[in-house]
């Protein structure tokens, strides 16, 4: 499985994280953007509103505090012109005195020049300009007043200063003389005004519209005085005369209060407040909300990423468990930490996992396991034995490896059907299995073959305790399903390193030995090199074989089965005969069951029926009426209407009837497939063919099972008839063999007859036919005829030994 | 040498025809300034609820007037005009000096405590003189016969009258009529009298 690099997500705000805090800051930040928008918006006008009302209050206040002050010097000057001493002087008429009282009393009240007028308005003294003496008082209107209302004030410029001029007449008691005091307006005073009245206080005067703006005194500082002029002039000439003034990057909310206006001159006080004043609290407001927002905004980046984090963290580690999973690792399971949908996405997560884990043990239990035993399989048992090999490879330790085959398990298989066959599999494993030890393993290889792999290096003779500790194991008999039975095996043994060096070649060293025991019918075998070479030989047997079918080395001969009541050769058996070149004679134990491994019987079968057939129908030409007898093994049963169809075609050719054939099936044979066999033996049965059921008592069919096949013929095996001189249980079977044969309607032959008391015994029970030494071995075909007429010229002899 | 003693009439009245009283009437005779005798005339011009009595005298010149303080606190007179300036410092009862107006000419007088105080004082070099009456008429009686220059003066005149030249013979006399614009007394503001609070 290709392990696919994990996606990792892509884009402008590749991950769900940062998508969520880009939404909630984006959010935040638009709100709160919006919102200070608006505060700001709306806290400077309120500011500028504020400095407005401020500017109005204090342009009252700074007015009343213009008529306070006035008030103030005007009584001054009255209390001044009122001292008698003052008063005196003037009277006086003496120039030096007038003007030293006027210094010296100005100086009493503050005024900064003082101006001595006759009633006829001249100056007759003035403390700063000596020049005006003699020239009319410059502020007549001043005087008019002055007569009226006792003293007159206003606001002059004087030599470029600005003064506030106050008029006071000398009295005596009646006037007799106008002072006039004037007090500077300097930057004290505008500083007294802006205590008072928390304004930015300017005086300033322009003479004509077009003029400059000249300023008298101001609470600004100097740097900021000419670039006011300059704005002044800007400044519309409205009704209120207020309007915004930016001065050194400040703005001042300005208003002009009028002083005195005369013709075109224009004195006025700016009054003025900065707009940061009305602005500071909203920019402390401003400040904090500044600071809210950056606290809100780290509060929620910091909600935010948490809530992402508590979205996407569950999700990465799912992601992870499940990049694990794809790599093969199920060992770790999600943890759940919340019960919300990310929690019930990892349990599904989770139990898909724990599904995934029991699917694969199983897979794996299937790959390993065998069904039926429950004990690890072919596969297994070879990983395992490779790794077992591998281990001792490094440690320098010996391991042992055993193949055990049943003995006639098939048998077992075919007579009492798969499920018993199935359980005493799995009795035999279990078995196998207790005679162990832990560290050992056994494995069920295949069928009825099991694997045992020693992997710990033992003493040499330890295999062999072990095999004879199986062998005990399986000599108990086994009960299944109610039926008691006996079970052998067969165990070849290989050891490594010494007859293997890998898992495959000590595999094939086991087996090799396993059938070396089963041919010296050994408990066990341990392999040694010459096994090799008999299997060598065992395989080279098969291309023999072949060649031996083509090259006609296959001969055929006959061993005739005699009638004992007529003592006359009613059938002959047909018995296939190898003549090899080089060795000889070979038996047909030798290459008969190899045939039948390999498939190649069905090739012999036909090669022997043929030629059986042939001879039989050469035989019937020549006058000599003896049936032929051919055996078929289960492989050629197996074959069904092929079969049929061949032996119709055969005796159809030798133009002989299907009467003067039989064949002879194995009853293993039959049990292998029981249904294929009845169908074919009736099949043959129709066509006429005669069958045999040949040594019988080796299996385990029942004669109910044989009468349901219709065949003609019972053989008894010879194994009963050779020990019946011994045992008389063997004599007892073959009595009872033939009695229920023949209430069956079978022909009864007994095999295998060797001596004239077996025949006599036979004779006694009533047996049909008897075959064996005793009458005739195998033999060649002329031999047969000899045999046969030979017979012809003793029966007369016979008859009368046995009648005798 | 008195003989053919004559009398003068004076009437003042304003633009509209009534009667102005108070008015200062003199007539200087042609033949020069008549002063009076040392030591022989005198005056008193008293101080009265903080007010000088009378408010206009007429004095001729080398009188000597004395300035008693009827009032029970000080008093500090003075004047600075340039026909009599003098000054007599606070006191109470009987002035401790007095004055001798030996200039013709008006003398404003005034209190240095107290302001709204004020009279005038008009010093004429002739012994005929007087103030008109609540119907505007004064007599000025035994003038010797011959030409005289009649004046007539207020302090609150708008603006000053023409003397009249006349030369009144016998007891009948001569008759002058003014016409005078004179503009109300104001008096400054004087506040009530309080022996706890001046």
């Amino acid at each position: 499985m290709p392990v696919v690099p994990p996606r990792r997500p892509t884009g402008r705000f590749p991950k769900l994280g940062t998508r969520i805090v880009v939404f909630f800051v984006a959010l935040l930040v638009i709100v709160q953007g919006v919102a200070a928008f608006l505060v700001i918006q709306a806290s400077s006008q309120v500011a500028r509103r504020t400095i407005n009302q401020q500017l109005e209050q204090g342009e009252r206040v700074f007015r009343q505090l213009l008529t306070q002050n006035q008030a103030r010097l005007e009584q001054g000057a009255g209390i001044l012109s009122a001292d008698f001493a003052f008063r005196q002087a003037i009277a006086s008429n003496d120039t030096g005195t007038i003007l030293s009282v006027l210094r010296n009393h100005g100086a009493r009240v503050g005024a900064n020049v003082m101006t001595l007028a006759s009633l006829d308005n001249t100056v007759r003294a003035d403390t700063l300009d000596p020049a005006r003496i003699g020239k009319p008082f410059a502020y007549p209107d001043l005087v008019k007043l002055a007569s009226v209302d006792g003293k007159s004030s206003s606001i002059v410029i004087r030599d470029g200063k600005l003064y506030q001029l106050v008029v006071v007449p000398v009295l005596a008691p009646e006037p007799i003389a106008w002072v006039g005091l004037a007090f500077e307006v300097d930057d004290a005073v505008a500083k007294d005004m802006h205590q008072l009245t928390g304004l930015e206080v300017t005086f300033a005067s322009r003479v004509g519209p077009s003029e400059e703006w000249r300023l008298h005194a101001s609470t600004l500082p100097a740097q900021l005085r000419p670039a006011l002029a300059v704005e002044l002039a800007r400044l519309p000439e409205s009704a209120d005369g207020s309007g915004e003034i930016t001065l050194g990057g400040d703005e001042y909310e300005t208003r002009l209060a009028a002083l005195e206006q005369r013709a075109d001159k224009r004195v006025v006080a700016v009054l003025q407040r900065p707009l940061a004043v009305g602005l500071a609290p909203f920019q402390r407001i401003s400040a904090v909300f500044f600071w809210m927002t950056l606290a809100g905004l780290a509060v929620l980046v910091a909600g935010s990423l948490m809530i992402a984090r508590g979205i996407t963290r569950p999700v990465h580690r799912l992601a992870d468990a499940a990049r694990r999973v794809q790599q093969g690792d199920y060992s770790r399971h999600v943890d759940v930490e919340h019960r919300d949908e990310i929690g019930e996405l990892a349990e599904s997560f989770n139990h898909m996992l724990d599904g995934i884990v029991s699917r694969e043990k199983e897979i794996l239990r299937l790959a390993y396991e065998d069904a039926l035993s429950g004990l690890p399989n072919r596969a297994m048992f070879y990983e395992q034995l490779g790794q077992a090999v591998r281990i001792a490879r490094r440690g320098g330790e010996n391991i042992s490896v055993m193949m055990l085959d049943m003995d006639r398990f098939k048998a077992i298989n075919d007579t009492l059907g798969h499920t018993v066959g199935d359980q005493v599999l799995r009795e035999v494993g279990a078995r196998v299995r207790t005679a162990l030890r832990d560290s050992d393993i056994v494995a069920r290889l295949g069928g009825d073959e099991f694997g045992v792999l020693l992997p710990t290096g033992d003493k040499e003779h330890a295999p062999r305790v072990v095999a004879e500790k199986i062998h005990r194991a399986l000599e108990q008999p086994l009960v299944v399903g109610g039926q008691t039975m006996d079970v052998a095996a067969s165990i070849g043994i290989a050891r490594f390193p010494e007859h293997g060096e890998d898992a495959d070649a000590l595999l094939r060293a086991a087996d090799v030995a396993m059938y070396e025991a089963k041919r010296t019918k050994a408990r066990y075998a341990i392999y040694n090199s010459s096994h090799d070479e008999r299997r060598k030989e065992f395989l080279t047997l098969l291309g023999e074989l072949r060649h031996a079918v083509e090259a006609g080395e296959l001969e055929l001969h006959f061993q005739p089965k005699v009638t004992l009541a007529e003592e006359r050769a009613s059938s002959v058996e047909a018995l296939v005969r190898w003549r090899h070149p080089k060795k000889g004679m070979v038996p047909p134990g030798d290459f008969i069951p190899f045939a039948e491994q390999t498939g190649y019987i069905g090739e012999i079968t036909r090669w022997v029926l043929r030629r059986a057939i042939e001879q039989c129908g050469r035989w019937q030409m020549n006058g000599s009426r003896v049936r032929m007898c051919v055996n078929i093994s289960a492989r050629d049963l197996r074959q069904g209407e092929e079969l049929v169809q061949f032996v119709s075609a055969r005796l159809a050719e030798a133009e002989l009837p299907a009467g003067m054939l039989c064949l002879e099936i194995t009853e293993s044979a039959l049990m292998e497939d029981p249904a294929i066999a009845q169908s074919t033996l009736r099949r043959l049965r129709e066509l006429g063919v005669a069958t045999s059921i040949d040594d019988y008592g080796t299996g385990y069919s029942s004669l109910a099972y044989i009468k349901q096949l219709a065949v003609n013929e019972l053989k008894i095996d010879r194994g009963f008839v050779a020990g019946m001189e011994a045992d008389q249980r063997n004599a007892a079977i073959v009595r009872s063999t033939i009695e229920l044969g023949h209430n069956l309607g079978l022909t009864v032959v007994a095999e295998g007859v060797e001596t004239e008391h077996e025949l006599a015994q036979l004779r006694r029970f009533g047996c049909d036919a008897a075959q064996g030494y005793l009458f005739a071995r195998p033999m060649s075909a002329p031999a047969f005829e000899r045999w046969l007429s030979g017979l012809r010229d003793e029966a007369g002899a016979r008859a009368g030994v046995a009648g005798a | 040498m008195r003989c053919a003693a004559a009398a003068i009439d004076v009437e003042v009245r304003d633009a509209a025809g009534h009667p102005e009283p108070d008015v200062a009437v003199y007539a200087m005779p042609a033949t020069g300034a008549i002063e009076a005798r040392p030591g022989k005339a005198t005056a008193q011009i008293e101080q009265v609820d903080r007010e000088f009595v009378p408010y206009l005298t007429l004095l001729q010149t080398g009188t000597t007037a004395s300035f008693p303080n009827r009032d029970p606190i000080l008093h500090h007179v003075y004047s600075f005009s340039p026909a009599k300036t003098f000054e007599i410092k606070l006191y109470t009862g009987k002035s401790p000096s007095s004055v001798t107006f030996d200039k013709p000419g008006i003398v404003t007088l005034g209190c240095n405590i107290h302001d709204w105080m004020i009279a005038y004082v008009l010093v004429v070099s002739t012994p005929w003189f007087g103030k008109t009456d609540a119907a505007g008429i004064v007599k000025l009686r035994d003038l010797p016969a011959g030409s005289y220059a009649v004046h007539a003066w207020h302090p609150q005149q708008r603006a000053p009258a023409d003397p009249v030249t006349v030369a009144p013979e016998g007891q009948a006399g001569a008759t002058v009529r003014f016409t005078m614009d004179i503009a109300p007394r104001k008096p400054k503001y004087k506040p009530p009298f309080d022996r706890l609070k001046y």
